[in-house]
């Protein structure tokens, strides 16, 4: 054997090893740490402080493995490449993402409706309208709970895939709660099924579908309902890059936000705190990675918003994310809207209705949300 | 701390590399000592007191056992291995085993004692064995008194092998501790190695893992035939290539500071009985149990019926060495008269029958054996067991079977693949053919290498399941 020639090999394998590991320490210690990531649009972990009481506990150790994790060099690429290299290897999902057909990325929200929570939900939901129910009368409340992609856009999703949970779900809320305030959003949205109604990067609901399922309402309620052709519909983007995508990493063909503006509709004024405005629109958010919070600039605790018109009609909307897209056309209808997102508030929401004189009260949340919100408790406050 | 890491990757390993090859040679015991410690105390800072106490155990334990010998007092040295070898098995008995002996105490009606809530310090039990094994390697004159109490705690609480193996015997490493020379070429083939550890853990067993954890969520009343065949098939490939990667990652880790720790899995899977497969399986837990159990028994020397009496005393200490809980004791028994069965009766049958049906006889076993290891609770267990064989009266399949099946196809593939030798032939008849071309053939190996690295670092960076299955043992 000619040991003597092959002496390079294994310095070259240690030197390839060594500039791997030390080159990687280097970058990951002088890189200066990011806040937030845009891309996830969630705030990253920071280098915890050395403590010796979370030192011994074990909680500094695992803080900093999270630091580590957050913010390792090229993040949102090495997430990419795991991704990619899935798709080659002939894998549908991802993540708990289906790899869905013409580009959707759809969640498949598994395991999130079997949990305690999600039942607890349910009974706080009803507790809470058996309250209310009779003095907002018939007609005058409304749930409204939206099904996510999963549950709707089946024909889309791969091969063999099971159906989501969420429909079953919808099922047993409706089964719970008093007939005459459920609104069945699910079989409006399965009638427009081949039309765009998700978002193909983001887990919301596209304006067309809060659309349909705005005018079936207010047409159940017989009030006069507005038609397609009554907006002016404006596609202020075409590269929005949503929640599901950033969870995969991968460059996708953007999505576009539809903005629906009605012939119709005239002035009105948002009271956020103590700052008026005079749009619901927030217009800068297209120009960030979070483009859907185009809407109100994204979850308010609580918004105010009067209108012109003068019908006396004044609604209180009880309401997460989806709801964001769905509020702008309400505004042809109430005198006043009051917006109350549960999850960043505290107030009593008793002491809200109590003191609000409300004429109409809407429940909006989408299923999966629905059944996954801590905050859903608060009803019963 | 856990090898599949970032914080392992990228901190810890340069960090202990560097001070490691810097520190003259004297020092470099020391070195892997501290280290070691900051390891272990990463997750568990306050058992590294129960650690040292095993190791000071031992250490005086060796050194009063080597003494007497010496000095030709029989009976004094065997009272001082017995002293320090209760005192370790007391430790390992009080932290692994109190919680469990009070459950089974309270299923008694009638009795009811508190459960004292031990929180079982990681790798207590990989340790035991280690300082177990060396008072009684001194005791038998198979191996010197160690008296450098640093180099003592190196070998004990040495990183590599710390958490999850593989058992290091002290007789086999006492020289490599006193001398050893680190090369560039162990150096070398350590990192290959280490590497493709990395790759078995982070790519494979943490993706089939994750299969199983979804089929191990369903209800087993509704599962169809085959899924429940796919679920333990992923909890047979996860338990194999988490365990082997691990081994895989501590033997290149050795290497690279110039220990050479002996073989823990030898292609398990490829078995044609369950004698062999146990040959071939976590290979330094079943040479502890011989040389430290089963032949000072008397091995198969006595009767039948004494031999029957040591196998069933070392499966059931191998179960329950396994984890504090039912479910092993029986998978230790399960194993124990598989081999007596083989060993009395099935044998001479066996060696008539085909390859490939032998084959299929060891897998089916082992894999029912996986079932029983698998599920801590054991009615879970048995209805899973049930589904296996349709005795829910479920379908043999259904659309999620497929496609789970069709997800998951390359994986599965990749499992049978790695679990046989042709990889490694495959990689040597490349070499082989590549041998005048040592430029390409370098270029290929290492770029391989390469590519498994910067795979394994994508799956950590997303932070995508990476369970430690070693809590239990």
């Amino acid at each position: 054997m000619d040991l003597k020639k092959n002496r390079w090999q294994p310095w070259l394998t240690a030197l390839i090893f060594c500039i791997l590991i030390f080159g990687f320490t280097v970058v990951t210690l002088i890189k200066s740490p990011l806040e937030f990531s845009e891309t996830e649009n969630r705030v990253l972990a920071q280098k915890p402080e050395v403590k010796s009481e979370a030192v011994m506990n074990g909680k500094f150790g695992a803080e900093y493995e999270k630091y580590l994790t957050d913010q390792f060099v090229f993040r949102d690429d090495w997430i990419g490449l795991k991704t990619s290299v899935e798709k080659l290897l002939l894998k549908r999902e991802s993540k708990d993402i289906y790899f869905a057909e013409d580009g959707y990325f759809i969640e498949k929200h598994t395991g999130c409706f079997t949990t305690d929570m999600a039942r607890r939900n349910i009974t706080a939901l009803t507790q809470f309208i058996e309250k209310y129910n009779e003095q907002f009368g018939t007609g005058h409340m409304t749930i409204m709970v939206i099904p996510n992609a999963v549950d709707i856009l089946q024909d889309k999703l791969p091969p063999f895939a099971g159906p989501g949970g969420g429909m079953k779900y919808l099922e047993e809320l409706a089964k719970a709660l008093p007939e005459d305030v459920w609104f069945d959003a699910a079989s409006i949205l399965n009638q427009h099924r081949d039309e765009e109604l998700f978002y193909r990067t983001d887990h919301h609901w596209k304006t067309l579908a809060a659309f349909y399922v705005y005018q079936a309402w207010v047409k159940e309620q017989g009030y006069t309902f507005p038609n397609l052709g009554d907006y002016k519909i404006r596609t202020v983007t075409d590269d929005f890059q949503g929640t599901v995508q950033s969870k995969l990493g991968i460059q996708t063909a953007g999505d576009t936000i539809e903005l629906f503006f009605s012939q119709n509709a005239g002035s009105y004024v948002v009271q956020k705190d103590d700052s008026i405005g005079y749009s619901i629109y927030n217009y800068t958010a297209l120009d960030t990675k979070d483009k859907y919070a185009v809407y109100f600039g994204g979850n308010e605790a609580f918004l105010k918003i009067r209108t012109e018109k003068d019908n006396g009609r004044k609604i209180l909307v009880i309401k997460d994310s989806y709801a964001n897209c769905f509020i702008p056309f309400m505004l042809e209808e109430f005198q006043e809207i009051d917006v109350l997102d549960l999850r960043y508030t505290n107030e009593r929401l008793s002491n809200l209705i109590e003191k609000g004189g409300y004429t109409d009260l809407l429940i909006l949340y989408n299923v999966s949300g629905f059944a996954e919100d801590m905050s859903v408790m608060k009803f019963t406050n | 701390m856990v090898f599949s890491s970032l914080l392992f990757l990228f901190r810890f390993l340069p960090a202990v590399l560097l001070v490691y090859y810097i520190v003259p040679r004297s020092l470099r015991n020391f070195v892997l000592l501290l280290f070691s410690l900051i390891f272990y105390a990463w997750g568990e800072p306050v058992y590294i007191i129960l650690m040292l106490v095993s190791i000071l155990v031992s250490y005086t334990g060796g050194i009063f056992v080597g003494h007497f010998r010496k000095t030709g007092k029989k009976k004094a040295s065997k009272t001082a291995l017995v002293v320090s070898f209760v005192i370790s098995l007391s430790l390992l008995i009080f932290f692994k085993y109190a919680d469990f002996v009070i459950e089974t105490i309270n299923k008694f009606p009638g009795t009811y004692v508190d459960a004292w809530h031990i929180a079982l310090p990681i790798g207590i039990s990989f340790y035991t064995f280690q300082t177990m094994s060396y008072v009684i390697d001194v005791y038998r004159g198979e191996a010197p008194v160690q008296k450098n109490l640093i180099s003592f705690g190196a070998y004990v609480t040495m990183f590599p092998q710390l958490i999850a193996g593989p058992i290091v015997r002290y007789k086999t490493i006492d020289e490599q501790l006193r001398r050893r020379r680190e090369t560039i070429s162990q150096f070398a083939e350590g990192v290959h190695r280490f590497m493709i550890g990395l790759g078995k853990k982070v790519l494979i067993a943490n993706n089939v893992g994750a299969l199983w954890n979804t089929i191990q969520a369903f209800n087993y009343s509704e599962v169809p035939v085959l899924t429940a065949w796919m679920g333990l098939a992923a909890f047979t490939f996860q338990i194999y290539f988490d365990f082997s990667a691990y081994s895989d990652m501590a033997i290149g880790l050795g290497d690279m500071f110039g220990f050479r720790f002996l073989e823990n899995f030898n292609y398990p899977y490829i078995s044609k009985s369950i004698t062999e497969f146990w040959r071939r399986w976590h290979i330094s837990l079943g040479t502890w149990f011989r040389e430290y159990v089963y032949i000072p028994l008397g091995g198969n020397r006595g009767s039948r019926k004494q031999h029957i009496r040591n196998i069933l005393i070392v499966w059931f200490l191998t179960g329950i060495w396994h984890g504090a809980s039912w479910n092993f004791v029986a998978w230790g028994a399960y194993y124990g008269m598989l081999l007596l069965v083989e060993k009395y009766v099935l044998g001479k049958y066996l060696k008539c029958l085909p390859d490939i049906v032998r084959h299929i006889y060891c897998m089916f076993f082992v894999m029912l054996g996986w079932n029983l290891f698998a599920f801590d609770d054991m009615r879970s267990g048995l209805e899973f067991m049930k589904a296996l064989f349709g005795m829910h009266g479920q379908n043999l399949l259904n659309r999620e079977t497929i496609y789970l099946l069709y997800n998951h196809i390359f994986l599965l593939f990749m499992c049978i693949f790695g679990s046989t030798e042709l990889p490694g032939r495959i990689g040597k008849w490349f070499c082989g053919r590549l041998s005048e071309k040592r430029i390409i053939q370098s270029i290929l190996k290492n770029g391989y290498y390469i590519c498994v690295f910067i795979l394994s670092i994508a799956w950590l960076v997303d932070a995508s399941f990476n369970p430690f299955l070693y809590f239990r043992f």
